[in-house]
């Protein structure tokens, strides 16, 4: 990031989703304003996601003579200030950035660890712009794959690189390509799979918005592999910037020629469109993504046969995932030696996460496989919000599982992740502190996936269902001693006995928390007590007398009028009336609220 | 080598089997009699492998893989009842249960239930186990009877859902479902007609058509087969639900319509229940359409069925006995001359009926005036029908075409066995054009809908045959489709070898529609086509081949044929000279005034009796005010034995299921003893076989009664049907004075004279006939309601029907069905509505 020896100041501004929903759009438009109005010398850029998204919205700041310092928490009144002194008097305001040349600032340690392939352009290019893409080497691939290579070779260069399919299962995709490849029939399709659907995974959104080029030109070169013409990329609907950007991309390189017939001269055609999905979590399934591509239904199907043999409309296809495609044009431009060398031995390559949850710093980023889970959330990730215990990470969505405080030198490659229970999934890392009750993580994320279930097959439509059911139970304080070995029996057969990807995994959040966090569970049941003091059923709020001051804040919120107390005085809490919203708890500026659980309070009375 | 190539060996549950290659783990345990529990997999449909119940171990594979999915590869070790897969099969019939009503399988009661309180009466007062009208056919209560479930571990929660009631022939009870998929794929894979698909996700998931439109606005066609394979009491026949099981199935050809597709009568207790299709690959191939699926049993088994012979008798009816009633009508036929008696038969009646009707009337009465009705439902185009008829092709040929041109063809309720077939067609390829004034079922699956006005279908015919004889340049009619989409597909069809026409009901009944056919007829052979002309009556062949027509003698000679009539004197060993002059059924005064009007299986002319005295053999009393001086009971087809003849000319044996109620008998019989009665010769038949062996000594075609050879032949008629002359009817288009073009069809759907709306509750909604159908648009703009009786005034007519609103017509078009002797000269014609105030 060297600054352009223009004379003109550029401004950037993070403009990805994560931005525009931190303020970006009103920080971009009072600076186009400002500009306009009074003609000031600032080139206005936008450009995607840089990771950083808690700190949102983002500027990026060229002044000629200046390091280029990328500012954080902007808003518009910072906005002014930025101008005032940094653009104009030349004085960089060192408390707000973010990350800077030559400046060392808190959030180091968040870029230091990080290896950026798939993320290579995303916040620092436009997306909405291919100049851009084509001056960091954009397109490169494509041209070196359609001029020097066989598609054995393209084939063979992938598989040397042990690019692993980054949906979450792992598959090789050399190995993927190579059988679709083989597959006989003239007609191919390649399928970018843009259904991102976990809770709390965002990696797949970011990449489409940040540099959705990369995603087309490793689809190209996929397409050219396997000998395919067609390339959809189904993307939810819910994503509009990502689908207004890929739209933008697609039309640029059809205009451009890296899209459509001959492409580069050659013999090889190949065009892309876009399918909207409706927002079926199952739909990220591949089978039952095929079918909605199709216009049918969103429902898996048996494999065999596999895509790669009967695909869409019945012919051989290539489903790779978003962050999978955006590696490649990188691999085929620095060889797979390279991409080899980063990694573990069975996982190459780097692995893009998004950091939720209960954690300092929340946002993306790329990371070489075999970091261990304590490095990305701690040192990273800068560990946990308000400074609170560390309890679990949750791994791979709903199909994943809990990892906690003990494992976390796990490396982050496929196979260790998946001994703890977890899996590595498409990237998303829930972090859970001491105050989240591993019984209602479970309870939540089976919730989602008995909804999202297309309901064909028993197991998961009804068994799903009835695992919920229990664990609502629990949660309540109405367990009954036989349940964990119902759950466990059913969750074995779930996992056993289910059609597709989503019932045999559905289970997992409740088996590595029953296996890490039985005693959270068993205290529910027995004690009905619950120890993370978070299930409303199992808790009181009351106050503490000696730290309340009575300044009235919690009776003022309080939705239901249980919190009675003079000015001035102690004030009381009807547990009669309360709801256990925790309104209360989170105004008070003198911790003077706790949570307690009645059950234990019964017990000191009693002694 | 090659044997050992196309199978292989598979080590099922310790024990080794040869099982061919492609079979499915579960195909290969049904072939050697290994039980494996399964909801979801169903031979006619594609594997689904959603209800999980056959999952098996294989040595090596991950997790459990279902049997219904899983192909058998060389060497498989497969294990089908291990503790662990028994367990997780418990367990989803658990789940099962734990939403689905479930007295019947688990209640401790249940086994003194069944012997004591088996009966509907007690359903509301004991514990419910008897309100699931599958029981004992349930394929749920059968697999948790085999595992051996005695309690659900989790608590029971309902789905609470409505039954679904609104819609005709069966119900929906989804709170019975266990979404085996099966009743989906039926709809979408076999029948293609994607009305059923899946709703909703997850534990909400919920079959039914889409939108929450009912099965009715949806485009169902009724045709049973979900319901045929619905493992549950979910799907169940309104008409059949608390029948139970049937004790007996009887395989004999429908008496609907003239495709005559092979049903399975279901028998209990001497009644027919339902019928189901039969597994023949002939005709209808396992398909059948709302008619043959669920008309039956509320057809023949009606309240008021005739039981006994009466007679009028002072003002009154008396029953009579068989003895005397023969008695009565054979001393009122004696009395008649040649020229004073009538004989009119239904072409639903068998072909040995029809051929002793017509001997009847030619040998016992000496009389040539013996008419098939059916020559008014096809009206003026009678002889340019039956010239399609002699070039029909078999429906199979449909299978080949490249593209199927229909005309005036309505698959939906009739013929949609047709509509199954064309819809397979288009999925291999081969391209269907419809031409249709209203918009019908294959208007949303043909690749081109070409709509006419009424009675417009000859122009476009018209064009096409100029087009494909050469004429490009020749300017086709406006349409809602474009010229030069016209134009397109003329090319299509010329460029296409073996293409098929198809001939519906709906282009009959013009005033044009002679020459409408007769183009057709060009068009087919311009572009060497096949033509299938689909008759509305099942044995109209039948009917021509018997000769019961005055112009024809059987074998399709001409009565004026010298050489036939020796031929026939010689077989009937009789001398006989029938009359022949200008009598038909159109045109009963034709000739004397009658002594004797004898109906078999046809409805009574409307207004004054047409002769002395009438005598009525049929299975219902007459709709008509007026009474018959002698009633006969007849069989119904499902009660006798005989062949009907199909429009494609196959031979085919009906089967006396059940026997006829009370005393009826069936036609020929009831024939054979007045003959006898009256002294005459030649009617000594002690079966029907003896009647079939004579047939097949006259006329081509016929062979053996047991083991009908069901060929595909085209017709042969020698000369032509004479044609009333149809007045002279002068269109005026009139935009002004008459702004509404009323299309009017004969009724279609009829059983021996009745129609089936009038019999058949389900038919009543869907066949509305004798409705006014009206878009709309319009009928909102003339202030009608639905069902408000609409005054129709043309310049010849004023007539009074309700109204019904039918957004498939067009605006300025309305449509009714009456009965064929209701028909009013000039079709289309242009009408004037307005809301009636009597």
């Amino acid at each position: 990031m060297v600054s352009s020896p223009s004379e003109k100041t550029k401004i950037v501004v993070g403009m990805a989703s994560c931005g525009i929903a931190a303020g970006a759009g009103d920080v971009y438009n009072a600076l186009k304003e400002k500009i306009e109005k009074e003609n000031l010398p600032i080139v206005l850029e936008k450009t995607g996601c840089i990771g950083a998204c808690y700190r949102e919205p983002l500027v990026e700041v060229q002044t000629p003579g200046l390091p280029t310092v990328i500012y954080g928490d902007v808003s518009v009144k910072r906005l002014e200030m930025i101008l005032e002194k940094h653009v104009k008097n030349g004085e960089v305001l060192a408390n707000w950035v973010v990350k800077g040349e030559g400046i060392h600032t808190s959030e180091d340690a968040l870029f230091e660890k990080q290896v950026r392939i798939v993320l290579r352009n995303a916040g620092e290019i436009d997306p909405e712009r291919i100049e851009d893409y084509l001056s960091r080497q954009g397109y490169q691939a494509i041209r070196k794959v359609l001029l020097n290579m066989k598609p054995e070779d393209v084939i063979n260069e992938i598989r040397n690189s042990g690019l692993r399919g980054r949906g979450g299962a792992g598959f090789p995709t050399g190995l993927k390509w190579q059988f679709a490849r083989q597959s006989p029939g003239k007609e191919k399709y390649i399928i970018c799979n843009g259904d991102e659907g976990d809770p709390g995974a965002f990696m797949d959104r970011s990449v489409m918005e940040g540099d959705p080029r990369s995603v087309l030109e490793g689809m190209l070169i996929a397409g050219y592999a396997i000998g395919a013409q067609e390339g959809f990329i189904y993307v939810r609907a819910e994503y509009p910037l990502a689908v207004k950007r890929l739209q933008i991309a697609i039309e640029q390189a059809r205009e451009r020629g890296f899209l459509g017939k001959r492409i580069l001269g050659t013999n090889f055609s190949f065009d892309i469109s876009l399918k909207l999905g409706a927002g079926a979590f199952v739909c990220g399934e591949e089978t039952a993504l095929i079918a909605s591509i199709e216009g049918k239904r969103g429902m898996p199907r048996l494999r065999p046969p596999f895509p790669a043999v009967k695909g869409l409309w019945g012919k051989p296809t290539n489903i790779n995932n978003v962050e999978t495609f955006a590696n490649v044009p990188w691999i085929i431009l620095n060889g797979a030696k390279k991409f080899a060398a980063l990694g573990t031995e069975k996982s190459k390559g780097t692995k893009v996460f998004a950091l939720a949850g209960k954690i300092k710093r929340g946002g993306m980023v790329e990371v070489p496989m075999g970091i261990s889970l304590r490095e990305v959330i701690f040192d990273i990730g800068g560990g946990i919000a308000n400074d609170r215990e560390f309890k679990a990470v949750q791994l791979g969505g709903p199909s994943g599982g809990c990892v906690p405080a003990n494992l976390l030198d796990t490396p982050v490659d496929y196979e260790s992740l998946n001994q703890t229970g977890a899996i590595m999934g498409s990237g998303g890392m829930v972090v859970m502190d001491d105050r989240t009750c591993m019984v209602d993580v479970a309870r939540f994320f089976l919730n989602f996936t008995q909804e999202e279930s297309c309901g064909k097959c028993t197991f998961c439509r009804l068994g799903t269902k009835r695992m919920l059911e229990i664990l609502e139970r629990i949660t309540r304080g109405e367990g009954k001693p036989e349940d964990l070995d119902k759950l466990e029996k059913l969750a074995y057969n779930i996992k056993k006995g289910s059609l597709c990807g989503l019932g045999q995994t559905a289970p997992n959040p409740v088996l590595t928390t029953l296996k890490y966090f039985r005693d959270e569970y068993e205290a529910h049941i027995f004690e009905k007590r619950c120890p993370a003091k978070s299930c409303r059923d199992l808790i009181g709020y009351r106050v503490i007398p000696e730290n309340c001051t009575g300044c009235t804040l919690c009776a003022r919120v309080c939705p239901v009028n249980a919190i009675s107390g003079e000015r001035k005085q102690v004030h009381y809490i009807n547990p009669e009336i309360c709801t256990r919203c925790g309104a209360c708890y989170e105004v008070c500026n003198f911790d003077a609220i706790e949570v307690f659980s009645p059950v234990e309070l019964a017990e000191t009375v009693d002694e | 080598m090659r044997e050992k190539d196309a199978t292989v060996t598979v080590i099922i549950d310790n024990q080794s089997y040869r099982v061919p290659r492609g079979y499915t783990i579960l195909q290969a345990a049904e072939r050697f009699d290994i039980y494996i529990p399964t909801l979801c997999s169903h031979k006619d449909l594609s594997p689904f492998g959603g209800c999980r119940l056959c999952i098996v171990e294989v040595e090596g594979m991950r997790n459990f893989p279902t049997a219904c999915t899983t192909p058998v590869e060389e060497g498989m070790i497969i294990r089908t009842h291990t503790a662990q897969v028994q367990s997780v099969r418990k367990e989803i019939l658990q789940l099962f249960l734990s939403e689905h009503t479930s007295s019947c399988l688990i209640c401790d009661e249940r086994e003194e239930c069944k012997r004591y309180l088996g009966t509907i009466r007690k359903a509301g007062v004991t514990t419910g186990c008897r309100y699931c009208p599958k029981d004992g056919q349930c394929e749920l209560q059968e697999v948790v009877e085999k595992l051996g479930i005695q309690e659900i571990e989790y608590p029971i929660y309902y789905r609470n859902l409505r039954v679904e009631k609104e819609d005709p022939f069966y119900d929906r009870d989804y709170n019975l479902c266990i979404l085996c998929g099966r009743c989906v794929r039926m709809c979408q894979e076999v029948r293609l007609a994607n009305v059923l698909a899946f709703k909703q996700r997850g534990r909400n998931t919920i079959v039914g058509p889409a939108y929450a439109r009912t099965h009715l606005e949806s485009g169902c066609e009724f045709c049973g087969a979900c319901v045929s394979v619905c493992p549950t009491g979910t799907l169940y026949e309104k008409a059949r639900k608390w029948e139970g099981v049937a004790q007996l199935e009887q395989v004999t050809t429908c008496s609907f319509c003239g495709v005559g597709c092979q049903i399975s009568l279901q028998i209990k207790a001497d009644r027919v229940i339902g019928g189901l299709p039969a597994e023949d690959p002939l005709v209808n191939n396992g398909q059948l359409c709302v008619k043959g699926r669920f008309c039956i049993p509320e057809l023949v088994n009606g309240p008021w069925r005739l039981r006994h012979p009466f007679k009028k008798f002072n003002g009154l009816e008396v029953d009579i006995s068989w003895e005397d009633a023969i008695t009565l009508a054979a001393e009122q036929l004696s009395r008649c001359a040649p020229d004073e008696f009538g004989l009119l038969i239904s072409s639903n009646c068998t072909t040995e009926d029809l051929y002793i009707a017509q001997k009847f009337a030619r040998v016992a009465m000496g009389s040539n005036q013996v008419d098939s009705p059916a020559r008014l439902f096809y009206g003026p185009a009678l002889n340019a029908y039956l010239a399609l008829l002699e070039k029909s092709v078999p429906l199979a040929e449909v299978r080949e075409a490249p593209a199927i041109l229909c005309v005036g063809l309505d698959t939906r309720y009739g013929r949609s066995v047709v509509g199954v077939e064309l819809r397979r067609a288009m999925h291999r390829g081969a391209r269907v054009i419809t031409i249709h004034p209203r918009e019908h079922n294959l208007a949303l699956t043909a690749h081109a809908w070409i709509q006419p006005p009424p009675g417009g279908e000859g122009e476009i015919l018209q064009f096409f045959a100029r087009f494909t004889a050469g004429e490009e340049s020749a300017s086709p009619p406006e349409t809602n489709l474009s010229s030069e989409t016209l134009r397109q597909l003329a090319r299509e069809l010329k460029q296409a070898s073996g293409v098929v026409i198809l001939v519906g009901s709906e282009v009959l009944h013009y005033s044009a529609s002679p020459q409408i056919l007769a183009v057709l007829h060009r068009l087919a052979e311009n572009l060497g086509a096949g033509v299938l002309p689909l008759p509305a009556q099942n044995n109209f062949v039948g009917s021509l081949l018997m000769g019961t027509y005055p112009e024809l003698l059987p074998g399709g000679f001409s009565s004026a044929n010298e050489k036939r009539l020796k031929e026939l004197e010689k077989v009937w060993q009789t001398e006989f000279r029938p009359l022949t002059n200008g009598w038909n059924s159109g045109n009963l005064s034709a000739g004397k005034p009658l002594k004797v009007l004898y109906l078999i299986g046809e409805a009574l002319p409307s207004g004054e009796p047409p002769a002395e005295f009438l005598i009525f053999q049929n299975i219902y009393p007459p709709d008509s005010p007026i009474r018959p001086d002698l009633t006969l009971p007849a069989a119904a087809f499902t009660e006798a034995d005989g062949t009907f003849v199909n429009g494609e000319g196959r031979v085919q044996r009906v089967h006396r299921a059940v026997n006829p109620p009370g005393e009826a008998l069936p036609d020929w019989e009831i024939l054979c003893r007045i003959a006898r009665k009256m002294g005459v010769r030649g009617f000594d038949f002690s079966d029907v076989r003896e009647i079939h062996r004579e047939i097949a000594a006259l006329v081509d075609g016929f062979q053996d009664f047991d083991q009908p050879p069901r060929q595909a032949r085209s017709l042969t008629i020698e000369g032509k049907f004479q044609i009333a002359a149809s007045g002279s009817f002068e269109a005026k288009p009139d935009g002004k004075k008459y702004p509404y073009l009323l299309n009017a069809a004969p009724l279609e759907h009829v059983y021996r004279g009745f129609p089936l709306s009038s019999r058949v509750e389900g038919a009543r909604v869907i066949f509305a006939d004798e409705v006014l159908h009206m878009n709309p648009r319009d009928a909102r703009r003339a202030r009608l309601q639905e069902g408000d009786p609409v005054e129709v005034t043309s310049q010849y007519f004023r007539k009074v029907w309700p109204v019904k609103f039918s957004p498939e017509l067009n605006r300025g078009i309305v449509q009714v069905t009456v009965l064929q002797n209701e028909l009013i000269g000039l079709n289309p014609i242009p009408v004037i509505i307005r809301k009636s105030h009597v």
